[in-house]
């Protein structure tokens, strides 16, 4: 059909990438305010990020209640008002909340961006958690997370959680929805004044900012009260179980997630084990992929990925596999674990692997929304966005042998944590599976 | 504002070039004019499978995804019940390298028995996991099943039952690749910084030499009309789930008809972010659920306008009903405010401004609207939005919420099995 065939394209890696460096100011409160400006578009994004977290909580629920209420009225405007102005001027506002940060995030149009930030200084500076809004707020909220944990994947990650940290760990905890009948707007408000002040704060904006719209946001950043409380908890070491299991009747699939407890990015190590966790799970032609979809056709799709926390970090591995292919899936796991420990990576397989990683950073830097997100990271661990720079360069340079021999380090299938949710049947066949200590 | 030049190959392929001189990534974007609803009652769930299928390799690429990951690529497709689109994004330096690999696919796929018969499992995982093993997974395919009774979308782009899926055969699916995948039958959109005159060029390169088939289109079978509704229509199921919940979908008219626009406005009034209606009233105020939504379907022919909620502890479906009932009663009765329309429009404007920031999304925007057969659309629907009057409103919300043209759909908790 077809009448002639050109020849297959050459490819062309990146030499190096333009990362956008932010233009950085200490404000007199010490709030530092980082600026990415990309002018050509007519829209901004500011992103205010606290240590907030859920890790920093001693009220359970606290954290997520305090971040999600902030819009929620405040000392000028209800809930309502606030409501109702953000959706007038279009602008987006979100709260994302991870176990270390809280990220307050609001993107307007330019023409709009004064009216937003007036919106966003009350949001900030003066919410009032009526008690009314913090009343239905525990209610929905508490229905929400009956319902996720009726899904089988958020089971098996909160049980992961559990057996990976510790049931009392701060990054492991997992509350029952019950808590939210005792929270109140006291736990609230003493959350707000500890963790969303000037000392746990810094400010990221992008899109069109140019002199007059980073005065108006700096003008709002600088009146982040001081005070508060920076100190951070000494975190408990990790007190990992090697195997738990949730009963899930009839489930048609199991969940299955593994892991272990290795280091935060400014570790050494983490790069090679970044790279080792790609090799492993991290795109869609994975050494997991290809094992359990592509050729045994036990799942739609598996995962591998070094999650970093500000205190820690872990593998994790995730996968959804058809419930009679439980036990087999999770041989295959550890089969494919053990390759990664004993083989070097074949020099074709880790050029493709180098190059998914660049694509990945080149496709976040496409747009101003995805550059905040990664200056945010950088800044949370410590560093700027020259890190990519570094990043690059050790995936570029990475060598079969040093990804072998981290995974041999810190893959040993005995230090593992898995968890398996499905129905109850199955439980006998997988425990006898799991590496003996 | 996406601006953009077109070209149409001797072949039939269209071609939509975009040039975006700020970012260094280019998007390739192919759509294919086929899905869910150009299938065999008897083989529902089959365009996607195929979509599957399309990475399953050629003769001369075994394998799909390698090449592109070696050009720091990525890549992924989805079938929807009207259309399938496949996209890569990857350095713009490497464009040719998509170009190539999509116009591979688009001769040679190669599948083998074991490569269709591996496929097929992977296909029903999804099913198992998106639909029959998630809280209200299957409320979208009994939801279409309760709305349409002869047009195809009554079935979901996954398939009716997993059976389907694993009826299909090899005869099937070489016949569906020749029938559909062809270049007049496909849209080809790039956006990057790379002139237009070039993109045609390399279409042409990659393309051209590919002979068009699709004779076959002309005796397509046509897509059965589905008659008016005269009657409500109801159903109550008893899940596994965590709170009971109230679905009611109703029907509208088509994607290009202002109809659309004026329904997706509405869902904006009733839904768009929590200062819309139904979040204000039944969450907040009444505190009868503890979510809700709205929403249309955005299908080419005639869609649905839906609204959803889950109802918080001790309050009855009936009266969550009634609830959503007395909003749709208010659009019809008391026109909307100038500032409430004020305000959804310029929600409107900001959200389509923010969703022109990446190349991928507005490459494929380009192939949509080109797809529905309106390419003023692109770029014109912020003021179609902005005609839009209150009178308006109220006369298709009038017309648009009536009981004989109801679909309602109850989720009861079944707590003995919780």
């Amino acid at each position: 059909m077809i009448k002639h065939s050109p020849r297959r394209p050459s490819i062309v890696i990146p030499q190096r990438i333009d990362v956008p460096r932010s233009v950085s100011h200490t404000l007199p409160n010490g709030v530092q305010l980082h600026v990415i400006d990309c002018t050509e578009r007519e829209v901004v994004r500011i992103s205010f990020v606290f240590r907030a977290g859920s890790s920093l909580q001693e009220v359970p629920f606290s954290a997520s209640a305090t971040a999600n209420l902030l819009s929620e009225g405040a000392e000028h405007f209800t809930s309502q008002q606030i409501a109702e102005q953000l959706d007038f001027y279009g602008s987006y506002y979100d709260v994302s909340l991870d176990r270390d940060y809280a990220v307050v995030t609001f993107c307007a149009l330019s023409k709009f961006l004064p009216q937003t930030l007036e919106l966003a200084r009350e949001i900030l500076l003066h919410p009032s958690f009526p008690q009314e809004e913090v009343t239905t707020y525990c209610t929905k909220r508490k229905q929400r997370l009956a319902v996720e944990r009726s899904k089988i994947s958020v089971q098996a990650r909160e049980l992961f959680s559990q057996h990976l940290f510790g049931a009392t760990h701060p990054y492991g905890v997992v509350h029952p929805e019950e808590r939210y009948d005792t929270l109140t707007r006291s736990d609230i408000i003493a959350f707000y004044q500890r963790h969303y002040t000037a000392p746990n704060c810094f400010v990221v904006c992008s899109g069109h900012v140019g002199p007059v719209e980073e005065g108006l946001i700096a003008a709002l950043a600088a009146d982040i009260p001081q005070g508060g409380d920076n100190s951070l908890p000494q975190l408990p070491p990790p007190t990992a179980e090697r195997f738990a299991f949730g009963p899930y009747p009839d489930a048609v699939q199991s969940a299955i997630r593994m892991g272990r407890v290795l280091f935060p990015r400014p570790h050494p190590d983490f790069i090679a084990m970044q790279v080792a966790a790609t090799v492993l799970g991290g795109y869609f032609g994975s050494r997991l992929v290809q094992n359990l979809r592509e050729q045994h056709g036990y799942t739609y799709g598996a995962f591998a990925t070094m999650v970093n926390l500000q205190e820690t970090g872990y593998l994790a591995i995730a996968t959804e596999v058809a419930a009679g292919a439980t036990a087999d899936a999770l041989r295959q796991i550890f089969t494919e674990i053990e390759r990664l420990r004993r083989d070097p990576v074949p020099e074709s397989e880790l050029r493709m692997v180098r190059n998914i990683l660049l694509g990945e950073v080149m496709r976040i830097l496409d747009g101003p929304f995805g550059i905040a997100d990664v200056t945010i990271e950088n800044i949370q661990n410590g560093t700027d966005n020259g890190y990519l720079d570094r990043f690059l360069h050790e995936v570029r340079d990475i060598t079969p042998e040093r990804i072998r021999e981290v995974a041999d380090r810190y893959l040993a299938p005995e230090d593992f944590t898995t968890v398996v949710a499905g129905d109850a049947a199955l439980h006998p066949d997988i425990e006898p599976i799991l590496p003996k200590k | 504002m996406i601006e953009y030049q077109q070209h149409t190959l001797s072949n039939g392929l269209t071609v939509l070039a975009h040039r975006d001189p700020t970012t260094r990534m280019a998007a390739v974007n192919l759509l294919y004019r086929v899905g869910s609803r150009n299938e065999n009652p008897s083989r529902t769930g089959f365009a996607h499978l195929f979509e599957h299928l399309m990475f399953r390799g050629t003769r001369r690429v075994p394998d799909f995804d390698i090449p592109v990951q070696q050009a720091c690529g990525e890549n992924n497709a989805f079938t929807t019940n009207d259309y399938t689109d496949y996209y890569i994004t990857l350095p713009k330096d490497n464009v040719e390298t998509a170009l190539w690999l999509e116009s591979d696919r688009m001769t040679g796929l190669h599948i083998t028995p074991t490569a269709l018969e591996t496929e097929k499992k992977v296909v029903i995982e999804e099913f198992n996991q998106r639909y029959l093993n998630q809280p209200y997974g299957d409320q979208w395919m009994l939801l279409r099943a309760l709305a349409y009774r002869v047009h195809p979308y009554r079935w979901a782009t996954i398939g009716l039952t997993p059976e389907h899926i694993a009826l299909a055969t090899h005869e099937e699916v070489m016949a569906f690749y020749h029938r559909y995948y062809t270049p007049s039958n496909a849209i080809l959109s790039v956006a990057g910084d790379i002139a237009p005159e070039r993109v045609f060029e390399l279409a042409e390169k990659w393309f051209g030499g590919i002979e068009n088939t699709t004779s076959e289109l002309t005796t397509a079978n046509a897509i059965p009309f589905e008659p008016r509704q005269t009657a409500p229509r109801r159903e109550e199921v008893r899940r596994r789930v965590p709170a009971d919940s109230v679905t009611i979908a109703f029907r509208m008219g088509g994607r290009t008809s202002r109809d659309f626009y004026l329904c997706d406005l509405i869902s904006d009034l009733l839904a768009g972010g929590t200062s819309a209606r139904l979040y204000r009233h039944l969450v907040q105020e009444q505190k009868l659920f503890s979510s809700v939504n709205a929403y249309i379907t955005g299908d080419i022919d005639p869609g649905l306008f839906i609204a959803t909620g889950q109802l918080l502890p001790g309050i009855t479906p009936a009266q969550g009903e009634e609830a959503l009932w007395q909003e749709f009663e208010a659009l019809k009765r008391t026109p909307v405010t100038a500032y409430e329309l004020e305000k959804v429009k310029n929600k409107f404007e900001a959200e389509t401004l923010f969703g022109e920031l990446n190349v991928m999304n507005k490459a494929m925007n380009l192939g949509f609207y080109e797809m529905l057969g309106d390419q003023s659309l692109l770029n014109g629907e912020v003021a179609i939005f902005r005609s839009i009057t209150a009178e308006e409103v109220a006369e298709a919300s009038r017309r648009i919420f009536l009981p004989d043209h109801s679909s309602t759909l109850i989720y009861l908790a079944d707590h003995d099995q919780a």
